[in-house]
């Protein structure tokens, strides 16, 4: 018995600890939903702001470029004249020039200026020499004050200056203020542009990204819906045709073809039942009638008996096949209601303990009190039973098994420890698939049935299921979730077995 | 006693006939479920068992009928279906016991037995008696022959179960469903067990046992 107790003492310690690890799939993460999307949308606003503002930029500054190029060569071309002037006509000619081009101000914007070398002006339109310019050739672009309609206006002038042979200076240029109203035109522009794309961008990107979030949720809940048994929901599909709906009318069409085979499945494990269970009735009844006969002689009798127990056989395997395919395909037609499972469990083990007692094999429950779930009580039990039935099948005499309930945080842990041969690594995966039995117990009665029944039950609880190591032995432990209902339409009414 | 069959399965239902009928049953038979309401709406029987599927009439459905017409007969629904909620949909119509398909035959006479008796139950009371052994329902208290007899908590429950139904054979599956209120058939024999601890702890040293198996049924408690 010292020997045994430690192998149990591990399994006290890992249901008792509650540690997160400890508990393994129930601790799944959420998918992190709300962050990915709005980690896009800000992306994309900022990629979009980005773009908006590098194009608009380019545009400006192409622009720039271009309208001062056309006021350089326009002003180069007349310096050239001028200076051309000035070589072949000396500097009457020039001044002549000047003085005719001068009256044309106003309707051109031309600005000449020629001084002599200490500044004293010749001829041009200026008043004299900007204060700001400094005699090289140079291009050079100040203010000037002009009469424009209705007041003096400060105008920027772009002019060139060039030194005249004779030590003379010439300045041509021109007015750029219709440029340079266009430049900040430009400028304003760009960043009402770029304001009103980004606000654009963030008001759709967020909008999106809600939309993407809701229609995610929306298909998230409708598969949560779908798991739990109800097969007969559809994604919704919108009138706006985008890729959401071609891939919401795919999968709906996919939930068609499934909901078709499932019933077909449905009807025909239904009809099996009845097909195959009205032969074992009538054989049943006939060898019932036929043993009443007097004067059987006993090797008939015997024979019979065991012919009868051979059908109750095959009558509870395909009755607990029949259960799972059902338990797994009728999610929504289960009644369910509140059941304590720390209470049933207690009740079955105290079921159990006198057999257990038979065979050696001590019983008992540790854990809570009370803890209950939403769930079907009569598959609880029947999962419980299961459980039971195969640690006490399979532990040798004198061996123990040690039933406890849990709550921890929002779920429940049902979990069977024993310290029994347990179930080598290898085959934990596949020993919960229906007929699955171990080499080493073929000798032993079973369909091989049991294990795949808790799983299907555990299925419909959305629970998980594990099997795992108790050092020695086997620890079966089960999570299943309290607050979650099982389907969201289905009735809630309470057991109607209660009434015996 | 008179018993309605109302079972399409027309070989079973000739067994089942004349096993009931060897017993001493009365017993009518319908193949489908429209004479099957005819015959139990125009004459009294004391138990109907009605098959679930049916040809024309299904078994609920007519359960639903007698039901809504005030008829209480008691009704025990045949199944070849045999899950959670095809036996709770059952009960639900308004039948009174379930039995899956196939079943013993003494389970199916255990059953009738006790529908037969439902509406002949003894009034409620505080106090169940058979022969010596006496039950105190308030007081928790049991006695054989004035000597106190200890029993856990599931014995005395047990135990009220057997004394309610005295003379009757209850089955282990009976057993199952009205003491642990477990509706399906472990694989062990699970009841056995309790039932020889109860027994030890009721008949053990008197001289007439009161507990007696019924071989192939299950038990029955009487002088």
């Amino acid at each position: 018995m010292a020997a045994t107790s430690t192998g149990l003492q591990s399994s006290e310690r890992m249901t008792d600890s509650g540690h997160p690890d400890a508990v393994g799939p129930t601790t799944r993460p959420r998918p992190r939903m709300r962050l990915s999307t709005s980690r896009l949308a800000t992306l994309f606003i900022v990629i979009f702001a980005v773009g908006v503002t590098l194009v608009l930029t380019a545009v400006y500054f192409l622009t720039a470029r271009v309208l001062d190029n056309e006021v350089d060569v326009v002003i180069n071309s007349e310096v050239n004249n001028l200076v051309d002037d000035y070589s072949r006509g000396g500097l009457l000619q020039l001044v002549a020039t000047l003085h005719r081009r001068s009256d044309g101000w106003g309707r051109s914007g031309a600005v000449y200026l020629l001084v002599e070398n200490n500044g004293f002006p010749i001829a041009g339109n200026l008043a004299r020499w900007p204060q700001v310019v400094s005699r090289y050739n140079d291009w050079v672009e100040f203010e000037i004050d002009a009469s424009d309609a209705g007041g003096a206006v400060a105008h920027p002038v772009r002019a060139q200056i060039i030194r005249l042979p004779g030590n003379r200076w010439l300045l041509v240029g021109t007015d750029i203020l219709d440029r340079s109203r266009l430049a900040s035109r430009l400028r304003t522009a760009m960043f009402w542009g770029v304001g009103a794309s980004v606000l654009l961008a963030t008001l759709f990107g967020l909008s999106y990204s809600r939309r993407i979030r809701r229609r995610v949720k929306a298909v998230a809940a409708t598969c949560e819906s779908i798991m739990a048994g109800n097969l007969s929901q559809r994604l919704p599909v919108e009138p706006a045709h985008d890729e959401f709906d071609a891939l919401a009318t795919a999968v709906n069409r996919m939930l068609e073809t499934i909901e078709q085979q499932t019933e077909t499945l449905r009807t025909t494990f239904d009809s099996a039942a009845h097909d195959l269970r009205a032969p074992l009735y009538r054989a049943r009844v006939r060898i019932e009638e036929s043993l009443q006969h007097e004067g059987l002689t006993e090797g008939v009798r015997e024979t019979m008996d065991a012919t009868l127990a051979e059908l109750d056989r095959v009558q509870r395997t395909l009755g607990t096949l029949l259960q799972i395919a059902q338990t797994d395909g009728r999610g929504r037609d289960v009644p369910t209601e509140d059941v304590d499972v720390a209470a049933l469990a207690q009740e079955l083990v105290e079921l159990y303990q006198p057999e257990a007692g038979n065979r050696n094999i001590s019983l008992d429950y540790q854990g809570d009190a009370t803890a209950s779930v939403h769930g079907n009580r009569q598959l609880l039990a029947q999962a419980m039973v299961n459980l039971l039935e195969n640690a006490i099948k399979y532990v040798p005499e004198g061996g123990k098994v040690q039933a406890s309930v849990r709550t921890i945080g929002d779920s429940l842990t049902l979990s069977v420890a024993d310290n029994g041969p347990g179930i080598p690594d290898a085959d934990r995966a596949r020993i919960l698939q229906p007929f699955v039995r171990l080499e080493r117990d073929r000798d032993q009665v079973g369909s091989g049935l049991g294990l795949s029944l808790v799983a299907a039950v555990m299925r419909l609880h959305r629970a998980t299921i594990e099997l795992l190591d108790n050092h020695p032995g086997l620890l079966v432990r089960c999570v299943l979730p309290i607050r979650k209902q099982l389907t969201a339409g289905f009735a809630n009414d309470a057991d109607a077995g209660s009434r015996a | 006693m008179k018993l309605l069959l109302i079972e399409d399965d027309l070989q079973a239902a000739e067994y089942l006939i004349k096993s009931l009928r060897d017993i001493g049953y009365s017993v009518d038979h319908s193949p489908d479920g429209r004479d099957g309401l005819e015959k139990a709406t125009q004459r009294h029987y004391d138990v109907i068992i009605a098959d679930r599927q049916l040809p024309h009439v299904d078994g609920l459905t007519i359960i639903t009928t007698l039901r809504e017409r005030n008829d209480r007969t008691p009704v025990l629904i045949l199944s070849a279906l045999g899950t959670v909620d095809d036996r709770v949909h059952g009960l639900k119509a308004g039948g009174d016991d379930y039995l899956t398909k196939p079943f013993a035959f003494a389970e199916l006479l255990a059953r009738i037995e006790a529908l037969s008796r439902r509406g002949t139950a003894l009034a409620e009371s505080s106090r169940l008696k058979v022969a010596d052994l006496e039950l105190d329902l308030l007081a928790r208290k049991v006695t054989r022959a004035g000597q106190n007899i200890d029993l856990t908590t599931k014995e005395f429950q047990l135990l009220e179960f057997l004394m309610r139904r005295p003379g009757q054979v209850v089955t282990r599956t009976m057993l199952l469903e009205g003491v642990w209120n477990l509706h399906f058939d472990p694989q062990t024999n699970i009841t056995d067990v309790h039932m020889s601890r109860l027994r030890n702890a009721v008949d053990k040293g008197f001289a007439r046992p009161l507990i007696h198996t019924v071989r192939g049924a299950g038990y029955v408690l009487k002088e």
